[in-house]
């Protein structure tokens, strides 16, 4: 089960977030920016080496000693960061890559609600269910 | 306190890494016997040894030993292990002694050349040295050489049998092999000869290092893995450690990782924690250092990774936590040294993978340790007596307790002892300043992270160092760290980051009393993005609000009695010694309240007042109250600063998300016109007396940051008003233009402009304005193109002047007038931009200068076309000019203006090829007025006197006009004539006006002959239905030269009207002399323009008209 998810837009501000212990939220939003380090990185990087362009998902950020960081970015360049346990071993690169393609479908759907202001940070109760969902591992 | 303080350090040392284990291991050699402080010769050679060491050298530590050095004693020799229990791992002194003490090699240096006279003697004193020197190496297997010093060079081998057999004399004496035996000539080449001694040495050397090792290896079937598991490991390193000195790092490696492995098989309890996490971490500094060395960068990481996560949780004793976080500590950041040292070396690091990685874990482990510090050692106040750390320095192994030195697991330890030294230890711990340690890591950290691009990483970083700084007091650093790291937080929207870190920073202001800082972080926080609760928000308005009463702000809740006690003070400090108060440049901060400045229009006139309109915004949830706005406007000279003037207090209290527009007016500087002026800030006051103000200072632009996307703000639920502030333009940039001017001006001119006429500008100035106007000047122009074509005249007669045509003019007092003509002529047709431009001095209080620019677009047109026929002098059309044979000219003037035109005179001036039959012609259309579409015609009959194969020149036509009430003006037009021909036969027919029906008409065709040649032509006259005649109907005609024939024919009319004569047609004779001049097509064109082809035939009448016999007079 991941500790915390994040949505970043594509100027890099936070869209949204959620950590499943809320005391420690201000300490993943640290991490979670920090890893964008990585994340740019990655970008520059990638479109020079011109890899599969269709590869969204970007693997493991930082591997911390309490946590690892991994990332996944979608066409239009909004980030999707996904923080897990370093001692959790159950998930494995690829049921963190299926996470990442539940949330991107998700954010999707969220943002084809007319309701919801592009852009905007993400306040929606049940797109905050289903994230919670998805982290869990359902 | 003396000893306290040798006591901590001690203290610290112990947490860090012997240098011994630190160091890199080197064969050690030993040189005895030369005498550097006296003799030259050795000085020299010990400094070539010595000295210079670089990279190609082989890795060899040269000590110096004299005569009386004593070695280490042996210990004596244990055949059997079966009793012996070891009391510790690691001896402390181990290392040293074969880094420093013990050499693997020991050279004999002696002066001794085989020729010396004493030989015998000093072979034996060189023998006796070899011998002292074995002696004080008793039990050790370190290799004796003997090099001998000589002043000449030696021979080739073999050669010097005196040599030879001297070196075997005193191999036997030295009780040395031959291969130990060495010669060094001093005197050239001494650096070569000395590096091929020190690869002998080195080789000597690895091969002691490698008996040593060996001789380890054979105590290992000893053991028994009971009691002897210390030892397993113990072997193990010195095994490693010596192959290290040999430089073999495979080896090393290996032995080095089963030493490792025999540690970890040990059961670890509380006595001996610390022990084995030291050695553990010794090992691992060891293991991971040699494997960089060995390009095995990732297997290195793994280790430590493995290291780390196995000893994490052996903790050890709960009361000395810390002291396993320091270690810890401790782990990562001289594995983060050992990397850089990796990665300096040429290893090629990545972004996720780099030495700030392990500062950084290792500065969060030091503050662990300093949070376990505080949870555990808060009760401790005194050291106890007696020490029970008096050991700590003569203690025997590493990592061991000095209360109970190389106890055995087995036993139990002493609980009084035990809580006393535990004491001991916590009590020197809260004596380290965890926090200078901390920061240093940080500061290594954000050095990596810089290095691999991580900045984000290195902000969060950066933060950190600053919650350091502010939990060790220097609660300044904090506050220039924190506030440094805002605008990156602010500028990526990670409002809850910003928020903390506003808030962590507002402390530090409050703490040191930063009146600047604290003012622009409160109003930050008070911004509508900060995350905090409505108390906080609350609670930080009303110290904004104290603080502009200049009252000290409340401290947060959990700020300890003294920092309050000190933080006042510096407060009440500030209050009484600052009379300036404060200014604030809020250009980046997103403040919670905002403005916008614009001015109303682009450009503004010299006169008139300038308006800048000024929306402040409120996002405050409080009401605020403002003192006062100004406004800054920067031009290229000055700054003014205008304040709003009589504004209304109400006015200037903010509700939330209140919108307010101010507008401020001021009348531009003269100085300014032409120039750009700008919104250079808008100044908003918080608090205002004479003695303190706090001024906010914002670009007048508006926060951008906010700014997502323009295109989604339209979706967003706010007020109209706040609506209208996101969306307003800003226009910080305006243009003073000159005053628009009140000067009458009329320009009266009657267009088109005729081509080459002098046209007539009457330009008009009134003056209309309400004060005298001086220095009246008037600037005429030409804007468009082909100035070169158009003439200015000041006056009629005058010459014309150059552009631009300048004009001072009389002051003019108000309501007067003042008329200027000019006039134009232009040389081709187009139109003409002429700009009249009047600069004046407008004489009030202040000159103001004026302008006023008025453009005349005149459109130059032809005012008439001249077309010119030429005719016979029959009005036939011709196209070639014939000598002899006159022809007339017609000019037709055709008007093309569209005011009348006077043609006053006009006059043909014929070239010179050309005449004019009647020399007085006087022109027909003089004193002609034509208007438009008129035309007047002029005839002249002239004659040409030479035939030419070009068209010849006419002459000028030149025309004198004017329009009505005009000036008059010339225009003169070239006539091209046509070429001219001769031929030599001239035809000529004189009719009678008109004859009559049925009355005979006498006519003579006359024939002239020109040339000088015989011409023979023939002659036919056709039947005409309309006459009957008498005379040739055909003949052959022969002319003389220079004279006419006449053919004369009698023609009876036969009916009435415009009857067509009896055609003549003329056929050159083939046989004549005369076709090689006249062709057969100039013989019928001469017909067709010499001989009238109709004569005019009136009816009979009832008697016969007098006229007929006019008419027979002309034949």
């Amino acid at each position: 089960m991941a500790v915390c998810a994040a949505i970043i837009g594509k100027d890099n501000s936070p869209k949204y977030f959620t950590c499943i212990n809320p005391d420690e939220e201000l300490g993943f939003q640290y991490k979670v920016l920090s890893s964008l380090d990585v994340v740019e990185e990655k970008l520059n990087n990638g479109t020079k080496s011109g890899s599969d362009s269709r590869e969204l998902y970007l693997g493991l950020l930082y591997s911390l000693e309490r946590h690892k960081i991994y990332g996944y970015v979608t066409n239009t360049k909004i980030k999707f960061i996904i923080v897990i346990d370093s001692t959790n071993t159950s998930l494995r690169d690829n049921e963190v890559r299926s996470m990442f393609r539940k949330l991107h479908s998700i954010y999707a759907d969220n943002v084809c609600n007319p309701f919801y202001i592009p852009d905007e940070p993400i306040n929606s109760k049940s797109f905050d269910k289903s994230v919670k969902n998805i982290m869990s591992g359902a | 306190m003396k000893k306290m303080q040798s006591l901590l350090a001690m203290y610290t040392d112990q947490s860090d890494l012997p240098p011994e284990l630190c160091a890199k291991p080197l064969s050690l050699v030993g040189i005895s016997g030369l005498d550097t402080l006296n003799n030259a010769i050795h000085k020299a050679i010990w400094e070539t040894f010595n000295s210079n060491r670089r990279i190609e050298r082989s890795p060899v530590l040269f000590r110096l030993i004299s005569n009386s050095h004593e070695f280490p004693i042996v210990k004596p020799k244990r055949n059997s292990y079966e009793w012996y229990i070891p009391k510790g791992i690691l001896k402390k002194n181990w290392m040293n002694k074969y880094l420093s003490e013990i050499p693997a090699v020991i050279a004999v240096f002696y002066d001794l050349d085989w020729n010396d006279s004493q030989w015998n003697e000093k072979m034996i004193e060189c023998a006796s040295r070899v011998q002292s020197i074995r002696a004080a190496l008793e039990g050790r297997n370190t290799k004796i050489v003997v090099v001998l010093i000589q002043d000449t060079l030696p021979l080739p081998t073999g050669e010097d049998v005196l040599a030879t057999e001297r070196a075997v004399a005193l191999c036997a004496s030295c009780e040395l092999n031959a291969k130990s035996l060495f010669v060094l000539p001093h005197g050239d080449h001494l650096q070569g000869y000395v590096i091929r001694l020190e690869n002998a040495f080195y080789d000597l050397a690895k091969n002691f290092y490698y008996l040593e090792a060996k001789n380890i290896k054979s105590h290992r079937e000893h053991l028994n893995k009971t009691t002897h598991q210390y030892l397993f490991v113990r072997h193990q390193f010195k095994m490693g450690f010596l192959n290290e000195l040999q430089q073999d790092n495979h080896t090393a490696h290996k032995h080095y990782t089963h030493a490792y492995n025999n540690l970890l098989e040990i059961r670890i309890v509380d006595t001996n924690a610390m022990e084995i996490r030291i050695v553990a971490g010794f090992i691992n500094y060891k293991l991971c250092r040699l494997m960089f060395g060995l390009s095995l960068p990732r297997d290195a990481i793994s280790q430590f990774r493995s290291h780390t996560d196995r000893f994490k949780m052996r903790i050890g004793f709960q009361e000395l936590a810390f002291e396993h976080n320091a270690w810890l500590s401790k782990q990562f950041s001289v594995f983060g040294d050992i990397f850089d040292e990796a990665v300096k070396l040429g290893l090629p690091a990545v972004q996720t993978q780099h030495p700030g990685l392990y500062y950084q874990q290792a500065a969060q482990y030091a503050i662990a340790r300093k949070k376990s510090c505080q949870e555990l050692c808060q009760n401790i106040t005194s050291y106890p007596t007696p020490d029970p750390l008096e050991n700590l320095k003569n203690i025997e192994f590493y990592g061991q307790r000095p209360w109970r030195p190389g106890k055995l697991t087995a036993e139990p330890p002493d609980p009084h002892l035990e809580s006393r030294g535990i004491q001991a230890l916590q009590f020197l711990e809260t004596q380290i300043n965890h926090s200078n340690n901390i920061i240093s890591l940080f500061g290594f950290s954000i050095s990596q992270y810089k290095t691999y691009r991580c900045l984000r990483m290195r902000r969060y970083l950066v933060v950190q160092m600053a919650e350091e700084y502010y939990n060790s007091g220097d609660y300044g650093k904090s506050l220039t760290l924190f506030t440094h790291m805002l605008w990156d937080y602010r500028t990526e929207n990670w409002w809850s980051l910003l928020t903390d870190i506003l808030n962590k920073a507002l402390q530090c202001a409050y703490r040191t009393a930063s009146i600047q800082d604290y003012v622009s972080l409160s109003l930050e926080l008070l911004g509508p993005s900060t995350k905090i609760t409505m108390d906080d928000r609350k609670e930080i308005y009303e110290n904004l609000n104290l603080l502009i009463n200049k009252r000290v702000p409340q401290p947060d809740l959990n700020t300890p009695s003294n920092v309050i006690a000190v933080a006042q003070s510096l407060w009440t400090k500030l209050f009484t010694s600052q009379l300036s108060g404060v200014s604030l440049d809020m250009s980046n901060i997103l403040c919670c309240i905002d403005t916008k400045a614009r001015f109303t229009e682009s450009q503004y006139q010299g006169d008139h007042p300038v308006t800048v309109e000024i929306f402040v915004r409120s996002a405050c949830l409080f009401p605020l109250h403002l003192a006062n706005i100004c406004c800054t406007i920067n031009s290229v000279e000055s700054n003014m600063v205008y304040t709003l003037e009589s504004v209304n207090k109400p006015d200037l209290l903010f509700n939330n998300n209140d919108v307010k527009r101010f507008v401020i007016e001021f009348m531009p500087d003269p100085n300014d016109i032409e120039k750009e002026i700008q919104i250079g800030a808008v100044n908003l006051w918080l608090c205002n007396d004479n003695q303190s103000y706090i001024d906010l200072k914002f670009t007048g632009l508006g926060n951008e940051a906010n700014k997502v996307c323009a295109d989604f703000l339209h979706f967003r639920r706010s007020s109209r008003s706040v609506y209208k502030f996101d969306n307003l333009k800003p226009l910080p940039k305006a243009l003073i233009v000159p005053r628009h001017s009140k000067l009458g001006l009329k320009i009266d001119h009657h267009q088109p402009a005729l081509l080459g006429e002098l046209y007539e500008i009457q330009i008009s100035i009134a003056n209309e304005e309400i004060c005298t106007v001086e220095n009246l000047q008037l600037d005429i122009n030409l804007t468009s193109e082909s100035a070169n074509q158009t003439e200015f005249y000041m006056n009629v007669n005058e010459k014309p002047q150059h552009l631009p045509l300048l004009l001072k003019l009389n002051n003019l007092d108000p309501s007067e007038s003042i008329k200027q003509k000019i006039y134009i002529r232009c040389y081709n047709v187009g139109p003409r931009n002429v700009s009249a431009k009047i600069t004046y001095l407008l004489k009030a209080k202040k000159p103001i200068p004026s302008v006023k620019e008025e453009l005349i677009d005149i459109l130059v047109v032809k005012p008439f076309e001249v077309a010119t026929k030429f005719f016979s002098s029959k009005f036939g059309d011709i196209t070639k000019f014939h000598v002899d044979e006159p022809f007339i000219i017609m000019p037709v003037i055709s008007c093309l203006s569209p005011w009348p035109i006077e043609v006053k005179n006009a006059t043909l001036e014929c070239s010179t090829a050309i005449s004019l039959v009647d020399k007085n012609t006087e022109s027909q259309v003089n004193g002609v007025t034509l208007r438009n579409g008129d035309s007047g015609t002029d005839i002249y009959y002239a004659a040409v006197f030479k035939p030419t194969e070009s068209l010849i020149d006419v002459g000028n036509y030149s025309i004198t006009w004017n329009r009505q009430n005009g000036e008059a003006a010339i225009t003169q037009i070239k006539i091209a004539g046509l070429s001219v021909d001769w031929i030599p036969l001239n035809l000529e027919l004189p009719l009678p006006a008109y004859g009559l029906v049925r009355t005979p008409l006498l006519v003579n065709y006359k024939f002239y002959n020109r040339s000088r040649h015989l011409l023979q032509l023939e002659m036919n006259m056709e039947a005409s239905e309309a006459f009957m005649y008498a005379g040739y109907k055909q003949l052959q005609l022969s002319i003389l030269p220079e004279s006419t024939k006449t053919l004369q024919y009698n023609l009876y009319p036969l009916v009435a009207g415009n009857v067509m004569l009896p055609k003549l047609s003329l056929t050159v004779n083939g046989e004549g002399l005369g076709d090689a001049m006249l062709t057969q097509e100039q013989l019928n064109s001469l017909i067709e323009r010499a001989l009238p082809t109709h004569v005019f035939i009136m009816p009979q009448g009832k008697r016969v008209p007098v006229l007929t016999e006019k008419a027979i007079e002309v034949q």
